[in-house]
């Protein structure tokens, strides 16, 4: 039970919105706290940078930290990643790495290591529990200043409320894929057992986790994104109005019945979208939006060279 | 015209200042609007109120009289219950626009999302653009205009009103069918467009319910059905007993499932099979047992509102005006006020004469919005959020056609002469992110002056306590599978759901796995029949208890579970005059309440003889389980009873 939010520049454009890309969102996931009190996230992509890879890992809180971390670092240097930058921060633990091998297998090894957030060479996902502003002032997220990102704040129900089950959730074992999620999936374990017979993990039992993984798996597959989102809506069952984010797009998809809103604003500098337009009325306080909603059971996808 | 800048206040400050003007007859603009939600929920004064921009959540909903224009656009629910008045958006209307609408109009002159109209009664919705599936959806009466595409499925399930399609119709619903408009439809049609200045030139499309769903086809041989509690107990062990032939034999003549009163009437693990540990014989003995044991039990303030306040742990198990006689519900409101404790208004809407007599009354929120209106909020001491009930869980209600009389049938704000079924589900909830939205709609419209609470028939209670908990609700009515109800299927009401006492460990240990225990008050229901039960619910963690049934039979009910059939020889559950005339009002009232006055003594009997002075001393520690299954359910010491 949740909110969802994401934001693109197209073409390099940046309209003057007076904050940061990571500030928008932030504005965006707070304007629907009522949605999700609990915990909140971003998944925010930085410029690539050749060779290089950007890991978050959850570790302890206290005393066990620097023991997270030794053991991180011990997995990293036995996988021949070298540590260019890192920082302890909140519950993560952040690294640049030198690194050019498979990221699937160095990703799906690094288990054994620490709890990985997110892998990629644009992608840093920043989850914990808390609140948009409090965790934007821990997470220095208003330095993010990119061309796109996704954010999503959570109201845990059924599990507990930990930084691990917050969104966005990383694609498990693929680079730079992250997806935010307000609804349902009612075949999660049909869709779960069928993509680990062909290899992928998962680290939760979290749906959102599921839509991540299937997406890039099918992108893995050679399969275009726009694709992949369209047989999502086919293969996924339950309520579901989904994000999805790249190292250069974000899309969406919505379930057939509409049961969880979306509401999207464009013009030739931007997409916005979130669960309540109240979000995006953030982002232009006192002007009534020219908005729209998505249909159901449409997907779409925007990346930053312009219009998929 | 008063201008209200919103980027200046609280949507609450704004709502209570709209009520102001309204009471003093001045229009008002909001500015900076930035698509808040509940903007001008709850406003019952005939005052124009303009809103600069975009709205949110409910805009306009639950009110009677105000007329709004919103220059863009609106998010979802948009005019949520209008009685009277108008609402006219500039822009688009998101889903379940005019959402169980009673009276007043609703244009939008953009498109509209999914489901609007859904379970609309009366008054007309008009789309000047295209409309989504399911355009009204389920709706009882009333108009639908759609100027544009109608949208797939459109009328889907509805079961009286009218709609009218000028673009294509993409695909007619479930039980909707196109017939051909009078001129008189028509011109009144024509009249409405042209009072909001919507130019049409094309013709238009109608489309009613064609009505096959309506009654439920053979009705069940009349004959003196065998309870099951005949066959349940031990000893009586054949397989295929009489009970079951009678089953099969009579689904064998009607060909789909019989319909009974009451609930789950096998035996199953319940309150006789846990007791206490001390030694009770001694309990009642003394004569002063009430006055020196506290009973006073508040329950709701969790967020403000004015608690309830029972003079003992007890309060009266919602039941329906429809599903009982008026008189039977005046009744139990006399009786609660005798005994210092609440009545329920049940499904179906608040009874005036019975609310008269109540001193204590919660207004129940059902998904069909059957009789459902703003005034009933804010003369209620507590919303109540139905979302099931313990005979059967997971459905909605059901009234059969001959006891939903005229009057019934007008309070409800539906056609007469149905087999009513409620829907299973909230049009505007589905899921916990929706409930918040809708308990915060609610206490807009109450002024946050009351608790809102949540009745839950058990199923899944562990998760969804959870949800309530964390969406704000002040307590929660749980149900077991005992619980009973006027009308539901009989293999629903015999085997869906789990028992009582289950169902109360499980709303414990969620709010445990949360860490909060005691967060939620949890009042219990399902089969409690006397003081003794209700000392052990609350030994075991229930805040109080509601009874239903034991009501009805204190009241002369004699237990043939027939109650769907309208035939109720003692005039409770019955609108047949001929019945209810033999009801006498002040005898029955005086029946429950002397009953309930058996129940606070054994209360208190029984709170003196373990030492106690107050009823919340009781617990776990005082309990033991007397059977194998209850020990599993309840997770008590397990003793094998002594010889009584």
């Amino acid at each position: 039970m949740c909110s969802i939010a994401g934001i693109l520049f197209k073409n390099g454009k940046r309209p003057n919105l007076g904050m940061t890309t990571g500030e928008a969102l932030t504005e965006m996931m707070d304007a629907c706290r009522h949605r999700g009190p609990d915990s909140a996230g971003w998944a925010l992509y930085e410029e690539p940078q050749e060779g290089l890879l950007r890991l978050r890992f959850f570790v302890r809180r206290g005393t066990g930290q620097s023991e997270d971390i030794a053991r991180i670092r011990e997995g990293l240097a036995r996988h021949g990643a070298e540590i260019v930058e890192d920082e302890a921060v909140g519950c993560t633990y952040r690294v640049i790495v030198k690194y050019s091998g498979d990221i699937q297998q160095f990703s799906y090894a690094m288990e054994h290591a620490g709890q990985l957030v997110s892998i990629g060479s644009s992608l840093d996902l920043v989850k914990d529990v808390g609140q948009p502003y409090g965790l934007q002032q821990i997470y220095n997220i208003a330095r993010f200043d990119g061309s796109h990102g996704i954010g999503h704040t959570r109201l845990a129900t059924e599990t507990g409320v930990h930084p691990e089950t917050a969104h966005p959730f990383w694609a498990t074992g693929f680079a730079d894929v992250a997806t935010v999620h307000n609804g349902q999936i009612t075949n999660y374990w049909i869709m779960r057992r069928r993509l680990e017979r062909r290899g992928m993990e998962f680290r939760t039992e979290n749906d959102t986790e599921l839509i991540a993984v299937y997406l890039a798996y099918q992108m893995s597959q050679g399969v275009l994104m726009e694709d992949a989102l369209r047989s999502s809506l086919d293969d996924l069952d339950g309520t579901f109005s989904y994000l999805v984010s790249t190292k250069d797009s974000i899309g969406y998809a919505k379930d057939k019945l509409a049961a969880k809103p979306m509401v999207k604003y464009e013009d030739d500098d931007m997409i916005a979208l979130a669960s309540e337009e109240v979000a995006l009325n953030r982002l232009f306080p006192g002007r009534s939006l020219d908005t729209t909603e998505p249909p159901p059971l449409t997907c779409g996808l925007w990346s930053r060279q312009g219009t998929a | 015209m008063v201008t209200i800048d919103l980027a200046e206040m609280q949507v609450r400050k704004l709502n209570e200042i709209l009520r102001g003007f309204g009471a003093t007859h001045q229009n008002a603009e909001i500015i900076n609007p930035d698509a808040k939600h509940y903007i001008g929920v709850g406003l019952i004064s005939p005052i124009l109120v303009r809103v600069r921009g975009s709205a949110g959540y409910y805009c306009g909903g639950l009110c009677d009289g105000p007329h709004f224009k919103v220059d863009k656009n609106v998010s979802w629910g948009v005019g949520d219950n209008l009685l009277r008045g108008s609402i006219v958006v500039g822009g688009n209307a998101s889903a379940i626009a005019g959402v169980g609408m009673r009276g007043g109009e609703i244009v939008v002159k953009g498109n509209i999302g999914s489901r609007a109209g859904q379970v609309m009664k009366k008054g007309t919705l008009c789309c000047a653009g295209n409309a989504n599936f399911m355009a009204g959806y389920m709706m009882y009466g009333g108009r639908v205009i759609i100027l544009g595409n109608s949208g797939e499925r459109v009328g889907e399930d509805m079961m009286g009103g009218e709609i009218y399609v000028g673009g294509n119709v993409d695909s007619l619903g479930k039980d909707a069918m196109l017939v051909e408009p009078s001129s008189a439809d028509i011109e009144d049609v024509m009249t409405f467009l042209d009072r909001y200045d919507l130019p049409f030139r094309g013709t238009f499309k109608k489309i009613i319910c064609t009505g096959k769903t309506l009654r439920y086809g053979t009705a069940e041989p009349r004959l003196r059905k065998l309870p099951f509690y005949s066959f349940s107990s031990a000893g009586k062990q054949d397989y295929w007993n009489a009970k079951v032939e009678e089953d099969i034999r009579v689904k064998a003549h009607i060909g789909r499932y019989r319909i009974r009163g009451y609930g789950a009437s096998r035996h199953l693990p319940h309150f006789s099979d846990i007791g206490f540990k001390k030694d009770m014989s001694g309990a009642g003995k003394d004569p002063g047992a009430i006055s020196k044991v506290n009973l006073r039990t508040f329950i709701g303030d969790n967020h403000g509102g004015r608690p309830m306040d029972l003079s003992m742990p007890v309060m009266i198990a919602p039941m329906s005006y429809g599903a009982l006689s008026a008189q039977m519900k005046i009744a139990l409101g006399i009786a609660s006020r005798m005994s210092g404790i609440s009545e329920n208004s049940g499904e179906g809407g608040m009874l005036s004469a019975e609310r008269a007599e109540a001193r204590q009354m919660i207004a129940q929120c059902l998904a069909g919005r059957l009789g459902w209106n703003v005034h009933d909020m804010k003369r209620a001491d507590c919303v109540e959020i139905y979302i099931s009930q313990g005979a059967k869980p997971g459905l909605g209600g059901q009234l059969m056609a001959e006891k939903l009389t005229r009057e019934i049938a007008a309070v409800r704000g539906i056609p007469e002469g149905m087999d009513l079924r409620s829907p299973s589900r909230h049009p505007d909830i589905l899921g916990g992110d929706d409930l918040i939205m809708k308990v915060e709609e609610f206490r807009e419209a109450t002024g946050w002056r009351v608790p809102i609470s949540i009745k839950l028939g058990a199923g899944r209670v562990r998760d969804d306590i959870k949800i309530a908990l964390k969406d704000g609700i002040d307590f929660m009515e749980l149900d077991g599978m005992q619980g009973g109800t006027g009308a539901a299927g009989s293999e629903v009401a015999e085997y869906v759901g789990i028992p009582t006492i289950a169902g109360l460990q499980e709303a414990l240990d969620g709010l445990e796995e949360l860490d909060c225990a005691g967060g939620m008050p949890i009042v219990l229901m399902g089969g409690i029949k006397d003081g003794v039960d209700a000392a052990k619910a609350i030994a075991l963690g229930a805040t109080a208890v509601a009874f239903g049934s034991t009501m009805l039979i204190a009241a002369g009910c004699i237990t043939c579970m027939q109650c769907s059939v309208g035939n109720c020889v003692i005039g409770a559950a019955t609108q047949d005059p001929e019945h209810t005339k033999r009801f006498d009002i002040e005898k029955r009232a005086l029946q429950i309440h002397r009953f309930l006055e058996t129940v606070r003594w054994q209360l208190a009997a029984i709170v003196l003889e373990h030492g106690y002075t107050d009823i919340r001393q009781l617990s776990r520690e005082d309990l033991v389980a007397l059977t194998p299954e209850a020990a599993a359910l309840t997770r008590l010491p397990f003793n094998q009873p002594r010889d009584s």
